[in-house]
């Protein structure tokens, strides 16, 4: 079965709820009724209540059955305004704006247990939507760096079908520094757990493998890896490795003596800027004919996830259903 | 100054919590008083709370140091007042 049908399917066997903060769009009332429809998950429309209702008519569609919450009226607002000045250290009346926001009430709504996750990015900027999730979900323990993934699910690929890779970060990190990559390898092996049916393996990529090269840019991949050991020495992450010793286990075997678990058998690919991580997304994607899924984001305390501006209501589908994967109760 | 120029920088240095005297109109947001960028939004809320307005959040996020904030709040704020 399709990955996301899989996700699709395990997400109707819980009761899930998704806070959709940017409800004055069509495609979120769409997405809404196909997600409260075939019970994927209960879908929390936020916004104006005029504009709300404008967007379900233009598209067609009844909202019945379908919570909507204008964050305005709501009870929790005192409750969610209070939360933020106590994490923020805000002015109460500029915490209450900002909690007045759809996007960050949906976050409060996240963080203090409301909903199970947020799905916003139709008609909100990725900075915007990682700001709100920063600030209002905050960072997964030890963590402190919003970053992406990919899900790219190979149809051949060593003689194995549909093979699934995460790739990151190929979306938010331009250059990301030792810390930022440690930061970025850690998440990614969190989402890897959560979403893939097998045992995250990590690999750090570079041009160089184990010191097969000397450079400023090998050296930083190295930095990451000494802190992902203080930090998390028990989890499958190796570095530096070359992309080929990473995911063919010949190749693997030959550049690297004592090879552990990683080696050979990376399933969790993380590269050492976006120049490299766009670029080698891409190349998959086209020259493999592989499906990539995302960008998500990753490394907040729970799950969030940005929308293109481009989305369908299927994409927004697609995407609640990878992030329900990804609640833990 | 003006008493919006002044009531911009009281706000930058209450919201930030820098030091009154380094918010000077030529002072940036990020580069000169340290604003991490997850704080720019809230800044936006704290000047919407200073003045009563609503500002478009997009474009006042271009905004990048004391002198356009003030000139762009000054366009929000009603004829008069």
């Amino acid at each position: 079965m399709d990955i996301i049908q899989q996700f699709i399917e395990s997400a109707k066997k819980r009761t899930l709820t998704v806070a959709l903060p940017e409800g004055q769009d069509e495609r979120v009332i769409t997405a809404a009724r196909r997600l409260r429809d075939e019970g994927i998950a209960q879908p929390i429309v936020l916004g104006k209540p005029e504009l709300i209702e404008a967007a379900a008519t233009q598209a067609g569609i009844s909202l019945d059955g379908i919570d909507t919450l204008d964050p305005r009226d709501s009870d929790k607002l005192d409750a969610y305004t209070r939360t933020y000045v106590g994490k923020r250290d805000l002015d109460e009346r500029v915490a209450r704006r900002m909690v007045l926001r759809p996007l960050f009430y949906g976050g409060m709504m996240v963080r203090c247990g409301d909903a199970d996750t947020l799905v916003a990015g139709v008609a909100t900027a990725t900075a915007t939507v990682i700001q709100a999730g920063a600030l209002t979900v905050g960072y997964a323990p030890g963590i402190e760096t919003a970053s992406s993934f990919f899900l790219m699910v190979i149809p051949s690929f060593q003689g194995q079908t549909d093979k699934p890779f995460i790739y990151a970060d190929c979306a938010v990190n331009i250059s990301p520094t030792p810390e930022q990559l440690a930061d970025i390898a850690l998440a990614s092996h969190a989402s890897a757990a959560r979403l893939l049916n097998e045992e995250p393996r990590v690999a750090l990529l570079s041009f160089s493998t184990k010191g097969s090269a000397s450079h400023i840019h090998v050296d930083q991949v190295n930095e990451a890896l000494v802190i992902i050991k203080q930090r998390a020495g028990d989890l499958k992450i190796d570095g530096e490795l070359q992309a080929d010793a990473a995911i063919i286990p010949s190749v693997g075997a030959r550049k690297v003596k004592d090879a552990g678990p990683v080696v050979g058998h990376a399933n969790v690919l993380i590269f050492p800027d976006l120049n490299s991580g766009n670029i080698a997304y891409k190349l998959t994607q086209y020259m493999a004919n592989a499906r990539a899924i995302g960008p998500f984001l990753q490394g907040f305390a729970k799950p969030i996830s940005d929308l293109s501006r481009g989305a369908s209501a299927a994409d927004i589908v697609a995407t609640t259903a990878v992030c329900l994967a990804q609640v833990q109760r | 100054m003006s008493d919006i120029a002044a009531r911009v920088k009281n706000v930058v240095a209450r919201t930030l919590k820098v030091d009154p005297a380094r918010v000077t109109n030529e002072a940036r947001f990020v580069e000169d008083l340290g604003a991490e960028s997850i704080q720019s939004v809230e800044l936006v809320a704290a000047f919407e709370e200073e003045f009563d307005i609503e500002m478009d959040e997009q474009s006042a996020l271009g905004v990048k140091n004391i002198r356009t904030a003030v000139d762009f709040i000054a366009r929000h704020l009603p004829p008069g007042g």
